[in-house]
């Protein structure tokens, strides 16, 4: 189980980086951590692998009035120990530790997360669920998107050839934001079979639940429809969830969990 | 303690012992320190992967990617040429003739199928080897095998148990009739009862399946061949717990002498039975090394691992049984069916589990009537291998599920029939209904002191909140309660008068031990089974300790290495402890004879006044030292008296328990769960197991399998499964798919002893490495069906996964 | 080969060093410290667990080329360390290991939660030690051990390690360093040669699907039944709707060579084959079979798209009706998730779908057929065409 040959490039800066992806057939390399396993079981066979995990541009963090913005390849870990500036009031950490294990965490990305797109990892649902706005840069030119946006579907994502996610904004909550987020694991750290995670934020005017570990792209619920379970059924059905009752049956749970601790938690921002 | 062979019984031990290393004595009993551990924690182990010599190759496969086909061409571009092998270089005249691995059995009407190490005609399941690449490195050799094209013409793949043996099944072997292995029966009683089970008032029938598995030891399965010139031996270093049984077989597929192959296991990284079995890519690296006169090193990954050696557990039961109003059982009928694979592996063959199926399903209970009918099924997957607490596991389950079903029927405490079924002491000791002598023991109390430690009342009144619960709040918030029982026994030790009859390639008899004395005073002892956790440089040194009073720091124990040790079948069938235990003592005493025999000269005493005490001869009048005695033989032999025996303190003694069939070890488990319905997610809260080995030789060591194996159960109930496609597609590739569970997922286990001493062994030790793995499904599946049984719902299906018991709740009707 | 400096266990190291070596391998087979072992090499074991820079992480997906200027702690490196020698000492008295296999990665990251987590309980240990998988132990005793180091630290300051530096062993013995600069790789051979194209038509034979997924869409397509007919009997056309595929060889419109490139995220494969069309005009029906292999991970794939079309209501436009059905075999069959694997079908579908449309009508699809990036995927292809499953419709 060993890599098929690659050739690695370090790019000195972003623009750098953005020229080397150019070249046919290379893919960015962030924290690894998910393109390293694809790499060694041959799944993944890029001609060339250009890192953009040490860019200054992608380990930058801005703490604004409205919000945080980081650098795509802050590392979990780092958002874990509140060794970044958090507008959550801790639902940033607290998501972080989740995520897989310590040594993973030590080295896995915001953005290397995002842009591998696994519609059962925690970051996707939990920044779709923020409002998050997601900064890509290419050397046309940057732009922005939203979660559900960039993600269409498992594994798949409207980045463009050469184009880089570069950093995430996560908006500041409101002091009385409520969250709840559930994920349905079958082992500590392993793929979530399901997951919902709800932000309830009454001065900012939102309501929204999403939904993860579709194995396709994400659902978004917003106002009244997150609690309405004729529009959660709906839209199971519109993925061909529904179809499958044993797996409906624990979306809605996941689903009524989240919604739950949503009712009483309160989050400390 | 030293531990004769009188009654301990009710001597528990509770498994918190006092930290190991400061017991009184430091022989049979203690719980010592291990000794193998310092090299280990310092990462100075030295395992397959470690190791390479100079102008190694090493070998990577291509691996048939579907399940069943005949191969039409295989393409090796030009340029791999000499490192590129397939079946025809192997077993063409060019190629020296290597013969298929073979594993008969003697079993009537058993079919026999041979193993090419390289598909010849077929492919019969995915994974199966079909070209082995040489290279440089392991990278590279993946490379070339990327060259490498092989057509096939499909065949309809057997991917499943029953489908397989339907008619019209595809014919993995085409010249049998059908997709079996062999048909394995038994009738005891059955047809004599008839009339009798007719008008039983309890009749119960369920159907029980549990998964096939993959072992997954942490360490793969590894090997490096070579030719060692200078002794004109070919070494087979490799990753195994049977080296003398690798070599037998190694010789017989090479056409070469038993005395032209070294068969050596350094550091192995667990086995679990997946080590135990002469395996195709060993006959291909010694092949490959013997033709090129270059080590040639394999080592499985872990992608190899669970697509090519899934390989264990997975059995189909359909089950009736009989009882009266109190629940007795009367009598029980099965069918089964033992998913065996494509082939027979050697030295176990297709057979052992499907056979032990018959002769284990009725377990501890004493069953009046029974019938029994196992089918070893050929299937297109990789080949059955025997898997910490074979066919038990599997058995012990569908015995656990009916038992729990009969009292459920009958409207009794599952306990309290357990109680009226169990082989009681009195009877010990006792043959079953198949046969099986059990030797000693106490079966119901254990189940009564697990039913006490677990705290049954309290389990059953928080349990009943948890119902309340569930009826005044959302369902999701809701847990519900479960608690569940198992019981078994574990045959282990089984020696000649229980393998002789299957006629496969390894029959147990004798065990011997080497013993030298060193010059200084040192003992080496020397084994012919293989230790790779079971913590045999230490308890086997205990035993030594135990004989001589040397301190075990001062024993060696070598293992694993045919050039150095006495033949033995290896480490298997939970038999080290009481048979290299049982040959380390005699081997011990043999030494104690030699060592008199010198020691009394040197004290002027009459030979039968002196006594071996803590390393030394001791006599009426003074002591004299192993040392001393060691140095005066080897160095001062002019000391010697003039008639010494020459043979030195250099022997090999054997063994064979006063009876050869076998120990039997129980116990009782015993575990609470909490299951949400809503997501069928399941947690442990609480496990109990009261075992007895009879006499512990370490009971941290003891512990510590029990652990293990009990992990490796927890496993089997709730995460491990290895999924086919209709097409025999293996669809778990990775540890993300497959899932072993992980210290999260542990719950807290507590243990008690019952040390009721086996009257046939050495120190009355009995087996006890697989008894772990036995029973955790039959428990957990109990406790959770115990959990759900207001909603309707009972699972039968291992592992118990959450969606298996969502799509149960779902068919039940259950909200939401 | 890229020049990589290292600090490895407090010595310097400098090599060429392929950049596809792990640095599992790159310890273990270079610079001979086989303490850290590989159990899985995919990232989920944790056998293979060092430090990076003092924190803990998976060797086996680390590689050398992209740490330049790391500092790497090995088991080895951690010969005189005082919480290390503490933990070795509760593990044998406690009995956490057995075999020992994943013991090196198992005291790599109890030192990480011994620092981090100074105090830490049972249940804490348990989900910190989640990643690090023991066959052996069922984990009491190294969770007891874990926990009674971490107790014996209560109270002390965290110590996150992240980023922070691990002191070289004082007393310095050859198994602690790296055998330096001695065993560096060796030169890459050039890649290999392009693998020929598969063997081929000759050896293809369209047998029968045996246990396929089957799945089935219906579209409506702008156009008459006429022109709808013609495009499927022109492989050439419908191929190129296919997203990804294009034919290899002319075709003489009754069998074709083609390739179809699936990604799906990092992952890509290509599959080349063959397939042959049949149609009935009787019943406005037809059959395209094919069935292709990836070269380099021996994945095959045999499809068969089954079409039926109808006119609707004046004639302007025609319903079609299609069944896929297809078998995947080999390695990227081989896992567990196959959800994934449908909705990359079902999107594939939606593109064919469009694309034909707007083959029929001259109205440019709105996505064009790039090689559905994102998506790759098992699934496969075929031969030509698409084969991609839909959900069911």
């Amino acid at each position: 189980m060993k890599a098929a040959r690659f050739d690695y490039h370090r790019p000195a800066d972003l623009t750098a980086a953005l020229t080397g992806l150019g070249a046919a057939g290379g893919k960015p390399l962030s924290g690894g951590q998910s393109l390293g396993p694809m790499l060694n079981l041959r799944l993944a066979r890029p001609a060339a692998l250009v890192d953009v995990g040490r860019l200054a541009e992608l380990r930058r963090v801005e703490e604004r009035a409205d919000g945080v913005l980081y650098g795509a390849a802050i590392t979990h870990a780092e958002i874990e120990d509140g060794a970044v500036p958090d507008p959550t009031g801790g639902i940033l950490p607290a998501i972080a530790s989740g995520i897989a294990y310590r040594a993973v965490r030590n080295r896995g990305t915001m953005g290397g997360s995002l842009a591998h797109a696994d519609p059962a990892a925690d970051w996707p649902t939990t920044l779709a669920a923020l409002g998050a706005i997601i900064h890509l840069t290419a050397l046309t030119g940057p732009r922005e998107s939203r979660v559900p946006d960039l993600i269409r579907g498992a594994f798949d994502t409207t980045l463009e050839e050469g184009e880089i996610i570069s950093g995430i904004f996560v908006p500041r909550l409101s002091p009385d934001a409520r969250w709840g987020y559930r994920k349905s694991c079958r082992k500590v750290g392993e793929f979530a079979e399901a997951m919902a995670a709800v932000l309830i934020d009454p001065p900012r005017n939102i309501a929204r639940l999403v939904i993860g570990a579709t194995e396709t792209r994400h659902l978004v619920l917003e106002g009244r429809d997150i609690e309405d379970s004729a529009v959660l059924d709906a839209a199971l059905a519109g993925i061909g969830i529904a179809a499958d009752p044993a797996r409906a049956r624990l979306f809605r749970a996941v689903v009524a969990d989240a919604l739950s601790a949503a009712q009483t938690s309160h989050v400390s921002a | 303690m030293s531990a004769p062979n009188g009654v301990l019984n009710g001597a528990d031990s509770v498994a918190d012992h006092p930290a190991a290393g400061s017991p009184s004595t430091r022989g049979v009993g203690a719980p010592v320190r291990r000794k193998e551990d310092a090299r280990l924690l310092e990462g100075r182990g030295r395992f397959i992967g470690d190791m390479r010599f100079p102008g190694q190759l090493e070998a990577a496969f291509y691996r048939s990617p579907i399940a069943h086909g005949r191969i039409r061409a295989i393409h090796i571009p030009d340029h791999l040429r000499g490192r590129a092998f397939t079946h025809a270089d192997m077993a063409g005249p060019a190629g020296g003739g290597v013969k298929d691995i073979l594993a008969r059995t003697g079993l009537p009407g058993f079919r026999v199928s041979a193993q090419p190490a390289l598909a010849a005609e077929k492919v019969r399941f995915a994974g199966e080897p079909v070209v082995m690449v040489l290279a440089e490195s392991r990278a590279e050799a993946e490379d070339l095998v990327e060259e490498i094209e092989v057509v096939f013409e499909e065949l309809p793949a057997n991917h499943d148990i029953l489908g397989a043996v339907a008619p019209g099944a595809a014919l993995i072997h085409e010249d049998w009739p059908e997709n079996v292995f062999l048909v394995s029966q038994a009738e005891r009683n059955f047809e004599a009862s008839r009339a009798m089970l007719d008008a039983a008032p309890v009749k119960v029938t369920r159907t029980v399946r549990t998964a096939r598995q993959c072992m997954a030891p942490l360490e793969g399965k590894g090997c490096i061949a070579l030719f060692e010139r200078h002794v004109e031996q070919l070494t087979l270093w490799t990753s195994t717990q049977m080296p003398h049984i690798v070599r037998s077989g190694l010789a017989e597929c090479l056409g070469l002498e038993e005395r032209r192959i070294r068969v050596v296991a350094p550091d192995v990284g667990g086995g679990f039975g997946w080590k135990g079995l002469l395996q195709p890519e060993e006959v291909c690296c010694a092949w490959a090394a013997l033709r090129l006169d270059r080590p040639v090193k394999w080592l499985e990954d872990r992608r190899e691992h669970l697509i090519a050696a899934a390989n264990c557990r997975e059995h189909h039961y359909v089950m009736t049984a009989w009882a009266d109003a109190q629940g007795r059982i009367l009598g029980l009928d099965a069918r089964a069916h033992v998913d065996a694979g494509a082939y027979s592996v050697y030295p176990f063959s297709a057979c052992l589990e499907g056979a032990q199926v018959v002769s284990n399903l009725p377990g501890p209970y004493d069953i009046p009537a029974y019938r029994c009918t196992a089918l070893s099924v050929c299937s297109n997957k990789p080949p059955i291998v025997p898997y910490r607490g074979v066919a038990r596991t599997g058995v012990c389950t569908a015995i656990e599920f009916m038992v729990e079903a009969v009292a459920r029927a009958a409207g009794l405490d599952p306990v309290e029939v357990r109680l009226r079924n169990l082989v009681r002491p009195e009877q010990m000791p006792f043959r079953s209904i198949t046969g099986k002598d059990f030797d000693m023991g106490d079966y119901p109390e254990s189940l009564r002191r697990a039913r006490e430690m677990i705290g049954e009342a309290a389990v059953r009144a928080r349990q009943k909140a948890s119902e309340a619960k569930g009826e005044t709040a959302r369902e999701t918030d809701a847990r519900r309660i479960g608690l569940g029982y198992a019981v078994y026994c574990e045959q282990g030790a089984h020696g000649t008068s229980v393998y002789h009859g299957w006629g496969i390639p390894m029959v147990p008899g004798f065990e011997q031990c080497g013993a030298r004395m060193t010059p200084d005073g040192t003992l080496e002892i020397r084994v012919g089974n293989q230790s790779h956790g079971q913590s045999m440089e230490t308890t086997l040194a205990q035993i030594a300790c135990e004989i001589l009073g040397l301190d075990p720091e001062r024993v060696n124990v070598v293992h694993g290495d045919t050039a150095l040790t006495p033949y033995s079948t290896g480490t298997w069938g939970s038999r080290s402890a009481v048979m290299a235990g049982g040959a380390v003592a005699s081997a011990c005493e043999a030494m104690a004879e030699r060592l008199k025999g010198i020691g009394a000269h040197l004290l002027q005493a009459p030979r039968d006044a002196v006594r071996i005490e803590a390393a030394q001869v001791v006599g009426p009048q003074g002591s004299v030292s192993f040392r001393e005695i060691a140095h005066t033989f080897y160095r001062a032999p002019q000391n010697l008296p003039a008639d010494a025996d020459p043979g030195g303190l250099d022997l090999v003694a054997g063994y064979r328990p006063t009876v050869d069939t076998g120990t039997f070890s129980y116990a009782s488990h015993a575990a609470v769960v909490a299951v949400t319905p809503a997501t069928g997610e399941v947690e442990i809260l609480d496990y109990v197991i009261v075992e007895d080995g009879g006499v512990l030789i370490n009971p941290m060591v003891v512990d510590g399998q029990i652990y293990g194996g009990t992990a490796q159960g927890i496993g089997t109930a709730l995460y491990e499964e290895m999924t086919y496609d209709a097409n025999g597609q293996p669809l778990a590739s990775t540890f993300a798919d497959y899932l072993l569970p992980g210290a999260g997922e542990m719950p807290p286990v507590r243990i008690a002893h019952m040390q009721t001493p086996s009257p046939n062994t050495r120190f009355g030790q009995k087996g006890i490495g697989e008894g772990g793995a036995i029973a955790p499904p039959a428990a957990i599946g109990n406790a959770i069906n115990d959990a759900l049984a207001g909603l309707g719902v009972e699972v039968t299906t291992c592992p118990m996964t959450p969606r298996r018991l969502r799509e149960a709740l779902a068919g039940a009707g259950s909200a939401p | 080969m890229s020049l990589v400096n290292l600090t490895v266990n407090g010595r310097a190291i400098s090599a060429n060093i392929e950049p596809r070596q792990h640095l599992g391998d790159f310890l273990r087979e270079n610079l001979l410290l086989t303490a850290t072992h590989l159990g899985c090499e995919h990232g989920v074991c944790g056998a293979c667990t060092v430090l990076i820079d003092g924190a803990p992480a998976r060797s086996c997906i680390a590689f050398p080329a992209a740490l330049e200027g790391a500092r790497i702690t090995t088991l080895e490196g951690l010969a005189d360390d005082p919480v290390a020698a503490e933990l070795r000492e509760a593990f044998t008295v406690e009995h956490g290991l057995q075999c020992g296999f994943c013991t090196p990665g198992m005291l790599m990251m109890a030192r990480d939660i011994v620092l981090r987590r100074p105090g830490a309980g049972e249940e804490a240990i348990r989900h910190e030690l989640a990643g690090n998988l023991c066959r052996c132990t069922g984990y009491v005793g190294i969770v007891r051990a874990v926990e009674s180091v971490a107790a014996r630290h209560a109270g002390a300051a965290p110590v996150v390690t992240r980023g922070t530096e691990v002191a070289p062993s004082a007393f310095v013995s050859p198994l602690t360093l790296p055998v330096a600069g001695t065993l560096v790789s060796k030169q890459a051979q050039d890649a290999v040669t392009p693998k020929a194209a598969p063997a081929a038509s000759a050896d293809i034979s369209f047998e029968t699907l045996h246990n396929p997924v089957r799945m089935t869409q219906h579209f409506e397509v702008p156009a008459p039944l006429g022109e709808v007919w013609n495009v499927f009997q022109q492989p050439e056309k419908v191929v190129a709707c296919l997203p990804g595929a294009r034919l290899t060889a002319p075709t003489d419109g009754r069998s074709f060579e083609a390739e179809m490139g699936v990604k799906l995220g990092p992952m890509a494969a290509t599959f080349r084959g063959a397939g042959t069309i049949m149609a009935d005009e009787a019943t406005l029906s037809g059959i395209i079979r094919g069935q292709g292999v990836d070269g380099r991970s021996a994945s095959r794939v045999r499809a068969e798209l089954t079409y039926r079309l109808a006119p609707l209501q004046d004639g302007s436009a025609t319903a079609v009706a299609v069944e896929i059905a297809y078998e995947l075999k080999g390695p990227l069959a081989q896992m567990s998730r196959g959800t994934i694997a449908r909705d990359l079908a079902g999107r594939l579908t939606e593109i064919f779908a469009a694309n034909l449309a707007a083959a029929l009508t001259g109205v440019p699809a709105a996505s064009k057929p790039a090689a559905l990036d994102g998506g790759a995927l098992f699934l496969a292809m075929l031969k030509g065409f698409f084969l991609r499953l839909f959900r069911r419709g």
